[in-house]
């Protein structure tokens, strides 16, 4: 892993927390106080097991959950007080694609060029299509597509307005090792080109192929933040499942 | 509100609505091709049914035990066949006979006559009707032979004479008929038309995990619903008035009335011009409004596509006590009763065919439609305020 030389922090995170109303139980704390920086150019990694808030903490970061107290900054804007303006600077993708299967990669692209109100957004529309290998199918129904060529318009959706932050919420869930791949090829082509990426995953290979660095999070808490090799040094373990689950602190009591 | 912004999302989603073939079935299919083909259907099952009777009295008979020879050239005149059968009562139940005609030992009164129908049969009923009426002809007759032997003048019977005059016109009566089953037709489908587009929007976009990436653009919130709450309106715009064109096609065509000249000629005296097909779209705008804007703001509530159709199918269940209500006869459209919704619609459409619509009534009901339309886009809009709502677990 080769840490990047930062560029200026693209996304100030202070002290988010997000509660969630529980008619069983009170309430949930799904978030619980995460601090943190994400440079331009660089790829950040939150790792941790299901329910460990992370995607309720990229959804807090993409304005479409209100944090209960604490706040982020994203390319300058708060996301908070000027949540339009975040959304406006941000590409969000989850790993459920979410596309509109009755129409097609042009009209997607073209809807969401004009809800970002892009210039230009007719020519930017088809070079994207070129740019992302989309010409043979931009007009077929995307419903009839197979899962990688979905992946495909997917990232050019998120791509398409060139956004300065990337927000990827397990956008390799669910996919074969080559679709992925795709993925994770688009998501460090991004953060050569000043990019500033965060992604959550609960794989720990995944971190170690791209993130250059990570947070590993677990209860909605932050365990540590630092690069692959801080983690290892940190743990002293060498296998990525055992430094993994140290981390967790399930290293000893597991039952 | 940005207008380029709500015009990209008005027009993504009814492009996406009409390549719905849920969507399309509802809004345009039912409309088009059901409504005609149940009128057309329905006149002609009626017409069907009463030919079907009458064929059938005359040909399976009538049952007779009866001393006079004029009462029999009189049945067989009429062109009804006469069989004999030993129990009459009950060979008009078992259906062996349409009718039966007997004449009943009554000692020391007047003779009786009685006959038998089986009232749930309509061949039984065609036939008592003819037997009915050659039974009193012969009484009238005998009355006047008996007058004419005791030398008395037939005037005797008669110090008056009756009519019944019924000053409600023709156009009336089929107004009243045609303005209930036309609002309540127009109604119905107006919700059940845009249920779907209602539910694919808001509860489907949360199924097909799509409204995570909508709400993740720089469009405000007020925006997409906006844009959701007018592609409905639209879709049950376009339900209403096609269900309109389709009921005015039948009613000029006589589609119900079959091939019952009375009936066509009724239909042909409601006043269907330009004018009250005005008055009626002008009553349906803010209707649709506050249609889609309860329905989108229902069907956010559910998580899937089957939620929302839970949540919505009552609904329509809901609009059509309003709208039968409102076909009671003697019911008097007062202002008050327009600041009732949907009902108040109702009775707009039944008024304006009755030709008795005024402009209060008219007004108050257009007027107090907008302020519940507003009213339920508000409570739509906050729903979409409501990250509870939008992100259900």
């Amino acid at each position: 892993m080769n840490p990047t030389k930062p560029g200026g922090a693209a996304i100030q995170v202070e002290g988010i927390r997000k509660t969630f109303a529980d008619k069983k139980h009170g309430s949930r704390t799904a978030v619980d106080g995460l601090t943190f920086e994400v440079y331009s150019g660089e790829i950040f990694g939150l790792l941790g097991p299901n329910g460990a808030g992370k995607t309720t903490a990229l959804r807090v970061l993409a304005t479409l959950l209100k944090p209960t107290s604490g706040t982020a900054i994203l390319n300058g804007f708060d996301i908070v007080k000027n949540p339009s303006e975040v959304r406006g600077s941000i590409g969000f993708l989850s790993g459920d694609m979410g596309l509109y299967g009755r129409l097609t990669p042009r009209e997607v692209l073209r809807f969401f060029a004009d809800l970002n109100r892009l210039p230009d957004a007719a020519a930017r529309v088809e070079q994207t299509i070129v740019k992302f290998g989309l010409t043979s199918f931009a007009e077929s129904k995307i419903d009839k597509f197979s899962t990688g060529m979905k992946q495909k318009v997917a990232i050019a959706r998120a791509m398409l307005c060139d956004p300065p932050i990337l927000i990827l919420d397990e956008p390799t869930s669910g996919l074969d090792v080559p679709a992925a791949r795709a993925i994770e090829d688009s998501i460090l082509e991004a953060r050569n080109r000043g990019k500033c990426v965060v992604f959550s995953m609960h794989v720990m290979e995944e971190a170690e192929y791209l993130c250059d660095r990570i947070a590993v999070i677990n209860d909605g808490k932050i365990r540590m933040i630092g690069t692959m090799d801080q983690l290892r040094a940190a743990t002293g373990k060498l296998r990525l499942r055992e430094i993994f689950l140290d981390l967790l602190g399930l290293a000893e009591n597991r039952n | 509100m940005r207008f380029d912004i709500l015009k990209t999302i008005y027009i993504k989603e009814m492009l996406d609505q009409l390549r719905d073939r849920r969507a399309l079935l509802s809004m345009i299919i039912i409309p088009l091709i059901a409504i005609p083909a149940l009128m057309v259907g329905m006149g002609f099952v009626i017409s069907k049914v009463q030919k079907n009777a009458e064929d059938e009295a005359k040909t399976l008979g009538i049952g007779l035990k009866i001393s006079s020879p004029e009462i029999r050239q009189a049945i067989e005149k009429a062109g009804l066949k006469i069989v004999d059968k030993p129990d009459l009562k009950e060979a008009v139940e078992k259906k062996e006979l349409a009718a039966a005609v007997e004449e009943i030992d009554n000692p020391g009164g007047v003779p009786q006559i009685v006959y038998y129908v089986d009232q749930s049969s309509p061949t039984s009923e065609t036939a008592g009707d003819l037997l009915r009426a050659i039974l009193s002809d012969y009484r009238d007759s005998s009355i006047r032979r008996r007058l004419r032997d005791q030398n008395v003048p037939e005037a005797i019977l008669t110090p008056f004479s009756l009519k019944r005059v019924n000053v409600a016109p023709e156009r009336k009566m089929a107004g009243a008929m045609w303005g209930t089953m036309l609002g309540y037709i127009l109604l119905l489908l107006m919700f059940t038309g845009g249920m779907y587009p209602a539910i694919d929007m808001t509860a489907g976009e949360k199924e097909r995990k799509t409204l995570e990436l909508y709400l993740s653009s720089p469009a405000h919130r007020s925006e997409i619903v906006l844009g959701k709450i007018l592609a409905a309106m639209t879709a049950i715009f376009i339900t209403a008035m096609l269900t309109l064109a389709s009921m005015v096609f039948s009613i000029r065509n006589g589609g119900l009335a079959g091939k019952n000249k009375e009936m066509q000629q009724m239909l042909k005296t409601i006043p269907l011009d330009g004018h009250a097909i005005g008055l009626i779209v002008l009553t349906m705008l803010p209707l649709a409004l506050l249609a889609a804007s309860i329905m989108i703001a229902i069907a956010i509530l559910a998580r899937s596509f089957k939620e929302g159709q839970t949540y919505l199918t009552p609904l329509a269940l809901i609009v059509i006590f309003p709208a039968l209500i409102g076909g009671m006869p003697g019911l008097q459209f007062t202002p008050t009763m327009a600041l009732i919704p949907i009902f108040n619609a109702s009775q707009v459409i039944r008024s304006t065919l009755l030709g008795d619509l005024t402009a209060t009534n008219f007004l108050i009901t257009t007027f107090a439609n907008i302020v519940y339309a507003a009213a339920a886009f508000y409570f739509a809009s906050r729903r979409f305020e409501d990250e509870t709502v939008l992100f259900r677990t």
